[in-house]
């Protein structure tokens, strides 16, 4: 199958907050993106996956094969960031001219500002610099619609919706309900791709 | 004010070693508690200003400006501090049968307070002879379950910060000199508090020379006494210098040379024998066992006093004037050995001295004071 | 339905840990034993679940010795067997794995042990590769997802012709990351299991097992040695790739390879180096070393931790240093690359850069710049702390409290699980101690013997229930027998939940989901002669008088067991207990008598603090409902609703 890539590998970061669903997002897209044809390779942080650590996978998307579960500085194309502060954290070690960044606009505070013992940053601020840091960003409410849904979990799909509708992989809607289908069961489908369109909605230029 | 935080009454009381564990800091929130006597801070506050540090007896506690608040007189009167009378004691015919302490006027003037309907409960020390518990006795019964003297500091601050928190009910508080210290204090030091008032609507002091750790007690007796046998412990008056034990079957003397090493340094700077900041005061009687010295102090006082009197809770005899000047010149002489030995180890100052205090006095006392220091050293 | 389930000739994304199990399907794998750690959970994990459609036996064991003991049963009874572990697992099995090591196995047995360089998931970045050449096994590494597949089934096949346990090392990076796999064919038939022993001591396949008599069976063992060699000179997994004659060398292993091969994408380098990968690291196959050192001087080792590759490589370049002439090695005694910590593609490219005397810079220096400029917004870490709803925190809150109340300066023992994340700040920083499984009571035993010199602090030992089975038992035998006055607080979740919720000796099922007889802490406990309290860490009053009544009685070793499930329990998980509010009327927020004592001293993730209003509040996304947090408002302003 000849799919097109804007970058071999195309390097992809999903990232969030331990306990936000970061690991069943990459792996619903690395499987939609492996039956695209694509060599896939994806890299974990599990350790802190529930505890309220920052966690981040990796995505290699690739026509030539397995590439390093770690993406080198500088390299991230793609950003998908379920909590804003975790988007900044990324580009600043991954990020380059070129990196582009979907960003879920729900803060997550850390211990130490629930604590008091440090700052949360500003909001506003923190969406300056993520537009100084990126070649394009978006900043949706996927956390808020997703409890709208029903579920915080949604963010998830809103997410990749968003992400899917960009155009810039290789994959679209039906994949989608392929691989929910797939995944999850035809029961949780409809809602998920009431949460896939929405998230589509949010980046539609 | 001199205000401080609950990190700084850490630092100043309870690892200066101060503390004499009163419980005025115990239960205003949920960071200082007591257990087995010693007050311990359970989780780090930041606060710069607290309640735990404004009221603490130990720190900050400026004599001079209670006396002229409460008094509306300059502190250190000679000896026992203000005083409308003062009386030989003994409880009446109404308090009925009980094993008490001296002559049982404290459980009888507490009892005539909750039967006048002065409060609605009277804060006093229950609980074991070496576990000793604050409590709020409502009734005679629960009062008589408190009789007995406990010789180790209780928290018993505790209990009313707690009821207090509860809210709604009139307390009497049967106090120490220091708890009677940090009870008049909160009538001057607000934080977070509108108005600074006494939570105390009666306060019924106790004399008290010193007290003991009551860790370091139980650890001093265990090697003696097997600790759950023992009934009652009692400090005979002078000469004897000995505090006995009754256990089940025996009776223990133990010359008290043997245990003033267990006195708190914070007992050794306090400069009240006969708790001044009350509304009427109790001690022993000396050489007339089952009698009770009572020093009327305020007006409240003695309506509670003649109250008593009237209907039976009390007996009043004249006190001889020896003993009374006997009873002047002890308390003086532990007010001026208090001060001196605050002096001595820098706790000592007047209102105006930058530097964090124990006690604070007028410039004419510290005068005094700083001479009598000299003199000694 | 398994995710193993694959179809032969085609390209799935999978987990190493995965590719692994493949393998070992592929290979005909019959029996498989382990103890849950990261990152090797999922190994058993899988291949339990594919228990039934396989026609496997696969258990969680008590510990790793245990489990290594189990799967060479299978072996030699002729089922070949896979046994699955952490790098400190190696430690605990290490005893047997000796004696195996000396009497050899009979049907295939893998040993795969996963190493966690940069402890990712560990107290410890512990090395097992050292295992296989301290006690003389041979040794596999593979370098990407495919050969995690690939090598895992020869290694059975290795081990049976050399009649050897093959020890087969993954480390995190691969593991825990996906990559494409094809798959091949699942074998057919059956196997019948029975263990020959009538047979002279000699008798490999006949007599009965054992690594004595010493002086026969050790000569064996290294001849067995040999014979890996000369297969591994043979190897497919030995691959060099890059010009004949390079500027440099490079040899490297596992994962690795992949950090090389991007490093020199990166570099545009791939002209002028070499790169030889080795699959087979112990022992290594000097001609083909040979053939390699040959190509140029100046030869770079790459790999993660304490240099094993790099040393025995060394001493293969010394005794031929009359062939291959003398060598100028760039690895970690040379200051090349870091021998702690794990590699990756940067670390690798900048040794690179270094020796080839290049220039790089990863991104524009104007957005370097930008980046910095932007970093202090980022500068609070995300501290790692207890779940919300998790009783540890309520647990160490109250032993805490107790410890506080207590006021002699007591400490806790920790112990390895999520509450090893007691020893943080976020989690009170209650731990003192952190090592191995089962060391905290051990040392609690230790420490409370002190007392007779002058220390008077009591101590506490904390374990989860899946550690107390694992390594605690013997060390409360200890506490009791020696009557060392300690305290052991058994922190029982109702699962191995660190790994994620692997079943044990206490749970009512198995790994492959059958009923079991649960053996029953409390009364092991009561056995061994300890006195015993249960209590609810929810109930946190309850708990703090239960410690603090520990802690006063200096006579005797006693056991608190704090029963509550994991908030991420298939049982709890997703399911709120209690409705919790917070009535912004009552909250003291920072007033003197609260201090935001809810979300600065207690600090569950799941309240949050409203800046605005100076007042706390739940975050419904992040609450967990334990409703803990209700009983800890000095307030009375945090309520809790029970759900239908």
């Amino acid at each position: 199958m000849a799919v097109e890539l804007k970058h071999d590998p195309y390097n992809l970061i999903i990232t969030g907050v331990g306990g936000q669903g970061n690991v069943l997002a990459s792996r619903m897209l690395g499987s939609v993106l492996t039956s695209q044809g694509l060599w896939v390779t994806i890299g974990e942080t599990f350790g802190a996956s529930q505890r309220g650590g920052s966690v981040m996978s990796h995505l290699r998307l690739s026509q030539q094969g397995s590439w390093s579960p770690q993406i080198p500085s500088g390299q991230a194309h793609m950003v998908l960031a379920l909590e804003p502060l975790e988007a900044l954290r990324v580009l600043l070690k991954y990020g380059n001219p070129g990196s582009q960044a979907i960003v879920n606009d729900r803060p997550v505070l850390p211990y130490a500002a629930i604590t008091g013992k440090a700052p949360y940053p500003d909001t506003g601020e923190m969406r300056e610099q993520l537009a100084k840091l990126t070649a394009r960003a978006w900043t949706i409410p996927a956390t808020k619609t997703a409890l709208e849904l029903g579920a915080p979990i949604y963010a998830n799909i809103i997410m990749l919706g968003a992400l899917a509708s960009l155009g810039e992989l290789p994959m679209n809607r039906d994949d989608f309900e392929r691989e929910l289908t797939r995944s999850l069961g035809p029961a949780k489908v409809p809602r998920n791709l009431e949460a896939f369109d929405l998230g589509a909605s949010m980046v539609a230029a | 004010m001199n205000t401080r935080g609950p990190r700084q009454l850490l630092s100043e009381v309870q690892q200066a070693g101060l503390c004499v564990g009163c419980g005025s800091c115990v239960e205003l929130c949920p960071y200082f508690r007591s257990h087995g006597g010693k007050t311990v801070m359970l989780h780090d506050c930041d606060l710069s200003e607290g309640r735990c540090h404004a009221w603490c007896p130990k720190t900050e506690l400026d004599l001079e400006s209670l006396a002229q608040a409460l008094w509306g007189e300059a502190y250190a009167p000679a000896g026992v501090g203000p005083c409308l009378s003062v009386a030989a004691a003994q409880a009446g015919p109404a308090l009925g049968e009980g094993v008490y302490q001296g002559g049982g006027v404290v459980s009888a003037l507490a009892a005539a307070a909750l039967e006048l309907g002065m409060v609605d409960g009277v804060v006093l020390t229950g609980g074991e002879a070496l576990e000793p518990t604050p409590i709020v006795a409502r009734n005679l019964a629960e009062i008589k379950a408190c009789t007995g003297s406990k010789f180790a500091a209780a928290p018993t601050l505790a209990a009313l910060n707690r009821t207090q928190a509860a809210g709604g009910e009139r307390l009497g508080v049967v106090a120490t000199p220091c708890q009677g210290a940090a009870l008049a204090q909160r009538g001057l030091k607000p934080v977070n508090q509108e108005a600074p008032t006494n939570p105390a609507d009666l306060v019924l002091g106790l004399f008290c020379n010193w007290a003991l750790d009551p860790r370091g007690l139980a650890a001093f007796l265990a090697s003696r006494v097997e600790l759950k046998r023992i009934r009652s412990m009692d400090i005979p008056p002078p000469p004897a210098g000995v505090l006995v034990v009754r256990t089940d079957h025996e009776t223990l003397e133990i010359p008290l040379d043997e245990i003033r090493g267990l006195v708190p340094p914070g007992c050794a700077i306090c400069p009240d024998m006969t708790s001044e900041w009350a509304d009427l005061s109790v001690g022993m009687f000396e050489g007339r066992p089952g009698w009770n010295t009572l020093i009327v102090r305020s007006e409240k006082g003695r309506d509670l006093a003649e109250a008593a009197l009237e209907r039976g809770w009390l007996v009043l005899e004249e006190m001889p004037k020896s003993n009374w000047e006997h009873l002047d010149g002890a308390a003086q002489g532990k007010r001026l050995r208090g001060l001196r030995a605050a002096n001595q180890q820098g706790l000592l100052g007047t209102a105006d001295d930058p530097e964090p205090k124990a006690l604070r006095v007028g410039a004419q006392l510290m005068a005094q004071i700083e001479k009598a220091t000299g003199e000694e050293a | 339905m398994s995710n193993l389930d694959m179809t032969p000739g085609q390209r799935h994304t999978v987990m190493g840990n995965q590719a692994i199990c493949r393998g070992a399907l592929e290979a005909g794998v019959r029996v498989v034993a382990g103890y849950p750690g990261t990152p090797s959970s999922e190994i058993i994990e899988n291949l339990a679940r594919a228990a039934d459609e396989y026609g496997l036996y696969v258990e969680w064991s008590v510990n790793e010795k245990v489990s290594l003991e189990v799967a060479a049963a299978g072996s030699l009874a002729g089922m070949r067997s896979l046994c699955a572990m952490k790098q400190n697992g190696v430690n605990v099995a290490s005893d047997f794995l000796l004696h195996l090591a000396g009497s050899g196995v009979r049907a295939g047995m893998v040993l795969v042990h996963c190493d966690d360089p940069g402890a990712l998931s560990s107290v410890n970045e512990g090395e097992s590769r050292h295992f296989a050449r301290m006690l003389e096994l041979p040794q596999l590494e593979p370098g990407d997802f495919q050969e995690a597949k690939d090598m895992t089934k020869w290694a059975f096949e290795l081990s049976e012709e050399l009649g050897q346990v093959v020890m087969l090392r993954s480390v995190t990076r691969l593991s825990h990351a996906s990559g494409g796999v094809v798959a091949g064919p699942l074998p057919q038939g059956e196997a019948k299991a029975r263990f020959e022993h009538h047979g002279t001591l000699l008798d490999t396949n006949r007599g009965p097992v054992s690594s004595a008599p010493v002086s026969v069976k050790h000569a064996r063992q290294q001849e067995k040695l040999a014979r890996a060699v000369e297969l591994f000179e043979q190897s497919p997994f030995n691959t060099y790739q890059g010009p004949e004659e390079p500027e440099l060398l490079v040899i490297t292993s596992s994962i690795c390879q992949l950090y090389v091969k991007e490093a020199l994408a990166m570099l545009d380098a791939a002209g002028r180096v070499g790169v030889l990968k080795l699959g087979t690291t112990w022992p290594l196959p000097p001609k083909l070393i040979q053939k390699n050192l040959q190509r140029c001087g100046r030869i770079m080792v790459v790999e993660e931790v304490i240099p094993f590759l790099e040393e025995n490589l060394k001493i293969l370049a010394a005794e031929m240093a009359a062939e291959v002439g003398p060598k100028e090695f760039l690895a970690k005694r040379e200051g090349y690359i870091p021998s702690t910590g794990e590699l990756n593609p940067d670390l690798v490219a900048e040794a690179l850069a270094r020796a080839l005397d290049i220039q790089y810079q990863p991104r524009p220096a104007e957005y370097a710049a930008l980046a910095q400029a932007a970093a202090p917004s980022t500068d609070s870490p995300r501290e790692l702390a207890f779940c919300p709803g998790c009783p540890h925190r309520a647990s160490f809150w109250s032993l805490k409290n107790a410890l506080a109340l207590d006021g002699r300066d007591g400490f806790i023992c920790g112990d390895i699980g999520c509450y090893a994340m007691g020893a943080r700040p976020s989690n009170y920083g209650i731990l003192k101690t952190l090592h191995a499984m089962g060391s905290g009571t051990g040392l609690a035993s230790g420490f409370g013997q002190l007392g007779r010199f002058g220390m008077d602090q009591p101590v506490m030992a904390v374990s989860g229930d899946s550690t107390f089975y694992h390594a605690v038992i013997p060390a409360l035998i200890n506490a009791v027998h020696q009557r060392s006055p300690m305290s052991l607080v058994v922190l029982d979740n109702s699962g191995t939940a660190m790994t994620g919720f692997q079943p044990h000796p206490g749970t009512q099922n198995n790994a492959m989901g059958q009923p079991v007889p649960p053996v029953d802490l409390e009364a092991v406990c009561r056995t061994l002669g300890a006195e015993v309290t249960v209590c609810d860490p929810f109930d946190l009053e309850a708990t703090r008088e239960a410690a603090l009544k520990m802690l006063a009685d200096q006579s005797k070793a006693k056991v608190l067991i704090l029963r509550q499930l994991c908030a991420l329990s298939p049982e709890r998980k997703g399911k709120k207990l209690y409705d919790v509010q917070v009535d912004p009327d009552k909250c003291l927020g920072g007033q003197c008598g609260c201090n935001r004592f809810c979300t600065r001293a207690f600090g569950c993730p799941g309240l949050t603090w409203e800046r605005e209003t100076g007042r706390a509040s739940i975050d419904e996304v992040i609450c967990a409902g334990c409703g803990v947090c209700a009983s800890v408002c000095p307030a009375g302003a945090i309520t809790k609703t029970e759900r239908g």
